[in-house]
């Protein structure tokens, strides 16, 4: 359902995307791993369009488009379709759990507000954050925050979720809530792509795994087969001093 | 204190506190409202570096920033007629007050802006609102509560500084007191208790302010986490 070809991005002279080709497929869960820098964020954002690539192509769905010259309005269209949770929560601060969660509804899919609030308050329910509905942000902890922030990101059915590191922020005691509601999303079937540095979760959960480095994709397959037998010897690398970290 | 002179005081406070209150405060309402509209849209033009507006919003900022009040004053209570272009002086003193704050509140809200995290608007994006949307609903509420002590000061300032609207012949409180001070010639008291109706004024601005300002805590700021 999302495939992306021959995508770069520079930073002035900085090659950060070298020719990234990926593919997700309906259900699947895809983890992104890496060593820090090698792009996997900048990847994302590519992805969604908060940064324009200068170069390749997004299919998704049916349609194919070219990124660095696709339309406005074709943005606006396909970011109706997908989610996105970041590393940082970002909240909107002014506005309570719940309004966070109906803003994408009522306002950029004009739906009643009842039916929003509905849908919203069943969103908040799933990632455990209903009776923190009428919560501020500054209110809450990293953990709920980001769980409020998966609530967003659900509760307009996307066909897609991006994360960037949804747990890097977090105090260790919090990562297993997140963690905890991610796989339940994965569970049931949610299409998700996901920038991690937690190999529990690229592991056991994901069944698809990328590798990336400097800017390209080292390697990439089957989540158990990546993790037990890694064909590249920079993937084994990377495997090992994680393993010899902990 | 003499009988005369207590006689004195007691008969011109009305006589103060009328223009006062018909002219300092319509006055000071009227313009702080046109400069708060003024502000925001300069304030939003700048924040989204529209081309050619947003150098000509600095422009503004700057000739008004770098020019005496009571110089735009005179600019365009004496000076424009000669252009063919003769205002009311309180409708003078009303473009040329909310002209001037509002380049003062535009700096302070752009400010405001700039302080909002850009990922909140990113996170805007991903759920598919548009950049307005954005702007209006998340980012310049949040500015606006940053900005509101800076701008609560701007409008104390202003009271005060409409006492310089005299010289273009509004008739408010600084000018009624001239009027009875040449009646009577009692200065020290009379311009003391000018001076303390001002006081009255921002002594109620300041504590609207504070009201405004626990208001806007309760709404979720980072006090009322301990709230
Ligand atoms: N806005 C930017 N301007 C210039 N360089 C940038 C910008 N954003 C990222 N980079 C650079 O691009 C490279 C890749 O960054 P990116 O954030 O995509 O890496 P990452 O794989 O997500 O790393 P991490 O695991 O630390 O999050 C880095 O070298 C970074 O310094
Ligand atoms: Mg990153």
């Amino acid at each position: 359902m999302l495939k992306v070809e021959h995508l770069r991005k520079n930073f002035g002279n900085l090659e950060i995307l070298r020719d990234v080709s990926l593919e997700v497929h309906r259900g699947d869960v895809t983890a992104i791993i890496g060593p820090s820098g090698g792009g996997k964020t900048t990847l994302l954002r590519c992805i969604n369009f908060l940064e324009k690539a200068d170069g390749g192509t997004l299919t998704f769905g049916e349609e194919t488009f070219d990124l660095q010259t696709i339309h406005r309005k074709d943005i606006a269209r396909i970011r109706l379709r997908t989610g996105f949770v970041f590393q940082s929560f970002n909240l909107f601060a002014n506005k309570t759990a719940l309004q966070n969660v109906t803003e994408g509804l009522t306002v950029a899919r004009k739906m009643p507000k009842d039916q929003a609030v509905d849908t919203a308050m069943n969103a908040l329910d799933r990632v455990g954050m209903k009776d923190r509905a009428s919560h501020y942000p500054s209110q809450l902890s990293g953990g709920q925050q980001q769980r409020v922030a998966i609530a967003r990101a659900l509760a307009t059915s996307p066909e897609i979720i991006y994360f960037d590191e949804p747990t890097s922020a977090l105090d260790p005691e919090l990562i297993g809530e997140v963690l905890s509601v991610m796989r339940d999303l994965a569970v049931s079937g949610m299409t998700m792509l996901v920038v991690t540095h937690e190999m529990h979760f690229a592991r056991d959960v994901s069944n698809h795994t990328v590798f990336m480095e400097n800017g390209q994709i080292v390697e990439s397959g089957e989540s158990k087969a990546l993790f037990l037998q890694p064909q590249q010897e920079r993937t084994r690398e990377f495997l090992r001093t994680l393993s010899a970290e902990r | 204190m003499t009988e005369r002179l207590w006689q004195i005081l007691v008969e011109s406070f009305p006589k103060i506190l009328l223009p006062g209150l018909k002219m300092t405060l319509p006055l000071t309402v009227i313009a702080f409202a046109i400069a708060m509209v003024i502000a925001i849209v300069v304030a939003l033009i700048q924040f989204a570096h529209v081309k050619i507006l947003s150098q000509f919003c600095r422009f503004y900022i700057w000739v008004i920033r770098g020019t005496p009040l009571l110089v735009q004053l005179f600019v365009v209570f004496y000076g424009l007629p000669k252009a063919g272009l003769i205002l009311d002086a309180f409708v003078a003193a009303i473009v040329v007050f909310s002209i001037n704050e509002g380049a003062y509140c535009a700096e302070t809200i752009r400010g405001a802006l700039e302080g909002v995290p850009s990922g909140q608007i990113e996170a805007g994006y991903c759920v598919g609102m548009s950049y307005t949307q954005i702007m209006w609903r998340i980012v310049l509420p949040q500015a606006l509560r940053t900005a509101f002590p800076s701008l609560a000061n701007g409008l104390i300032s202003m009271v005060k500084d409409t006492s310089l609207a005299m010289n273009i012949t509004v008739a408010e409180m600084f000018m009624a007191t001239q009027r009875i001070n040449a009646r009577y010639y009692e200065p020290l008291a009379l311009y003391i208790e000018l001076a303390l109706i001002y006081l009255l004024f921002s002594t109620v601005l300041t504590w609207l302010q504070r009201l405004g300002e626990k208001k806007l805590a309760s709404y979720g700021g980072k006090e009322a986490r301990h709230a």
